[in-house]
């Protein structure tokens, strides 16, 4: 059983619904729902004004319609779901420790910004500063899992500090950029000035990739770490995207940033 | 004898008047040393001393227009109505966005906040197009500063990091940084090293003793291994390939870098706005912050409009951000690309904007020039620009630092004052922006509710 929103009315301006999440909604009526408070633009505005709400409030949420203008969808969840059938805003699932969201269509800036635990996965496309910190904090996610099937934009994983990134698509540039730790898949092409600042952590690619001057080469291995990953993510909908010679092919590892610690890695797939 | 700064006998008919100190605010090194001879009958500046190419343009170039104080909707109007309709338009709007403010006095920016603040819009000058990056970047990392004062007295490495002074700020090498004696470089130019390091050759480049060229869009290639090679780290061989800078030229950098006295680099928008931006101007200053462990280094932002200083540190003062700061939830927030206008705009998400002193239209991009156009405008401006043609409240208004006083700051966050030349029939920004304040405090009250989280 879901909670299903329908969006009736498209927001003139921004419209942060915080309020959508699992953890506000559980245990309420339909009317309760419609009254939850969101902010469009400096207006406060209730859910009722946009959403047609169907069902009461349980753990699993549905939101139907072009969310492209609703920011912070699932802020702060720790349980349950969310499924948007269309595009999604900025800043969904900020602050997230728990429970699932997917977005079956493309989302805005800021994917999981400082998420803490909990899995987002989006089917289209997504816009920069993936999984990272906000400006001016010193650290960006400290776990979970983000799964973009398509392509993202510059900044995937800003100052991460474990958690796992997957881009199915191509990334950006400064991927993994100031990173503490954790991980970074991506599956097409990076763009340039990948881990600048890393301290520790991985990133790793399909495809070649520019490496900064501070970067260095040492060595051509199997990272069995890498190959269970990839099995792991071959049956999380990944299957088309990996196949038999990146699980059983070598990678060129490269560790830096020399600048910084040097205890971080980029592994590039050794055609 | 006649005393000098006399007007000449053939001048001694018309009314003339002496401007001592005067200072121009044309672009950010705000020189506060010009002598201006203001002819008071014809409303003009007619010379300027001391003022370099771009300042005696500035000066000599501003008359009184012959222009409607108030035009609504392209009618002319009472001031008392312009403001009547612009404090109705900004609080209706859902999103109201502030935008400008590089080219008027502080005492203007900060009522400018504080109207913001009141009705929860957007606020944002255009440090956003320009040193933005470095504002981000000094956040996130740090800056080892200096005034310009400190540097002409004391720097003997000077290195320009993509920009071109010489025609962007003609008295920045003169009056600062390059030529002047000081306390402890008594030869001038002949104690300082300049470097310049540009994609291209400039009309600044004569000035520089080192050139180095780097390729379009490698500067943070450059200086990540410059950063590497100061910390005693391996770099990668193939550095002259990547950047088109030799590893000779790089050693003898740092050789330079570590064994001055007194370094300082200038960044330009040759790196704020190349691909990479804040991380580019964070490399700078890391860089020198970087130094600081073998000499004394600074690192300093080299801003363009007169007071765009003053801009970022109004809204720094008033808010805690420099730009780009949001209201909507009663309190500031900050996060350039959600809140920067150019973005906001391009995404369609503002339904009102204030702009002062400032003229997106001409230079954002198309899809953000056509949302501008089908919301309500309020434009305050010396001139006629693209983005008055397009709006629906325009205010004419006195220029600053020519007939109006204030108070602005120059690139290295000092406050200077303004001494106007000529009074002029136009109001000035502050009093319609004072106007506007009264009339939406009056509005608000007991209407509408706003939001407080």
């Amino acid at each position: 059983m879901t909670t299903l929103l329908s969006l009736h009315s498209q927001p003139d301006v921004p419209l942060e619904a915080d309020t959508i999440s699992p953890d506000a909604i559980t245990g309420l009526s339909e009317l309760g729902i419609e009254h939850l408070q969101v902010l469009h633009g400096n207006i406060k505005a209730r859910v009722g004004d946009f959403f047609k709400v169907t069902g009461k409030g349980v753990s699993d949420i549905c939101l139907e319609g072009d969310l492209s203008k609703v920011k912070m969808i699932g802020a702060s969840m720790s349980v349950g779901s969310i499924t948007v059938e269309g595009n999604v805003g900025m800043h969904v699932g900020i602050g997230m420790s728990g429970g699932q969201i997917l977005v079956k269509g493309d989302a805005s800036d800021w994917v999981g910004p400082e998420m803490t635990g909990g899995r987002i996965i989006v089917k289209g496309n997504a816009g920069h500063m993936v999984g990272s910190a906000f400006r001016g904090q010193a650290v960006g996610i400290t776990g979970g899992e983000i799964f973009i099937h398509g392509d993202a934009k510059n900044e995937i994983g800003n100052s991460m500090r474990r958690g796992l990134i997957v881009i199915g698509g191509d990334a950006g540039d400064f991927t993994g950029v100031n990173m503490r730790a954790g991980t970074i898949i991506v599956m097409g092409k990076m763009g340039i000035r990948t881990g600048a600042g890393m301290i520790r952590g991985t990133v790793a690619c399909f495809e070649d990739a520019p490496m900064l001057p501070s970067f260095e080469y040492s060595c051509k291995y199997q990272p069995l770490f890498l190959r269970l990953y990839l099995i792991r993510l071959q049956k999380n909908g990944f299957e088309n995207k990996i196949e038999d010679r990146h699980l059983n092919g070598k990678y060129r590892r490269f560790s830096g940033d020399g600048i910084e610690l040097n205890r971080g890695e980029i592994l590039l797939y050794l055609r | 004898m006649p005393e000098p700064n006399q007007p000449s006998p053939k001048e001694k008919n018309k009314n003339i008047k002496i401007v001592k100190d005067a200072t121009c605010t044309f672009c950010g090194c705000v020189c506060d040393d010009m002598e201006l001879t203001v002819d008071l009958d014809e409303h003009r500046i007619t010379k300027a001393k001391r003022a370099c190419v771009l300042g005696r343009a500035w000066f000599y170039e501003h008359t009184l227009e012959d222009r409607p104080v108030v035009l609504i909707d392209g009618k002319e109007a009472t001031l008392e109505e312009g403001m009547d309709v612009a404090a109705q338009i900004l609080v209706d709007a859902k999103f109201p966005i502030t935008y400008g403010l590089s080219d008027c006095t502080c005492e203007a920016q900060r009522i400018a906040v504080d109207i913001m603040d009141t009705i929860n819009g957007n606020i944002d000058t255009t440090t956003s197009v320009c040193h933005g990056p470095s504002g981000m970047a000094f956040q996130g990392v740090g800056e080892s500063t200096a005034t310009l004062g400190e540097i002409r007295n004391r720097a003997d490495l000077v290195i320009y990091w993509g920009g071109n002074p010489a025609e962007s700020h003609p008295r920045h090498f003169t009056r600062y940084a390059v030529t002047p004696k000081g306390m402890y470089i008594p030869n001038g130019k002949k104690d300082r090293t300049v470097v310049l390091v540009d994609v291209r050759k400039t009309p600044s480049t004569p000035v520089a003793d080192i050139f180095v060229r780097v390729k379009p869009g490698k500067d943070f290639e450059v200086l990540w291994a410059l950063r590497a090679l100061v910390k005693g780290k391996r770099i990668s061989n193939d550095i002259e390939e990547q950047t088109g800078v030799s590893r000779e030229m790089l050693d003898d950098l740092v050789y330079r870098m570590k064994n001055c006295q007194y370094g300082i680099l200038f960044l330009g928008m040759g790196l704020t706005m190349t691909r990479g931006r804040h991380f580019n101007s964070g490399a700078i200053y890391s860089l020198a912050a970087d130094l600081n462990e073998y000499t004394h280094f600074v690192a300093k932002p080299v801003r363009g409009h007169g007071n765009v200083t003053g801009a970022d540190n109004v809204v720094s003062w008033q808010t805690g951000y420099p730009f780009g700061v949001n209201f909507n939830r009663g309190f500031p927030r900050f996060n350039p690309g959600e809140f920067t206008t150019s973005d906001l705009l391009a995404r369609g998400e503002t339904d009102a904007a204030m702009i002062i002193a400032s003229d997106p239209a001409s230079n954002f991009s198309k899809k953000a020039i056509e949302h501008l156009a089908k919301i309500p405008v309020i434009t305050m401006d010396a001139k006629e620009t693209h983005t008055t043609k397009l709006s629906k409240v325009r205010f004419a208004v006195a220029t600053y630092g020519i007939n109006t006083g204030g108070t602005v700051y120059r690139m290295d966050d000092i406050p200077i004052s303004l001494r106007p030349a000529f009074d002029s029939p136009f109001p000035t920004d502050q009093e319609i922006l004072e106007g506007i304040r009264q009339r939406i405090r009056k509005l608000l009250t007991g209407s509408k509710a706003r939001t407080a989280f």
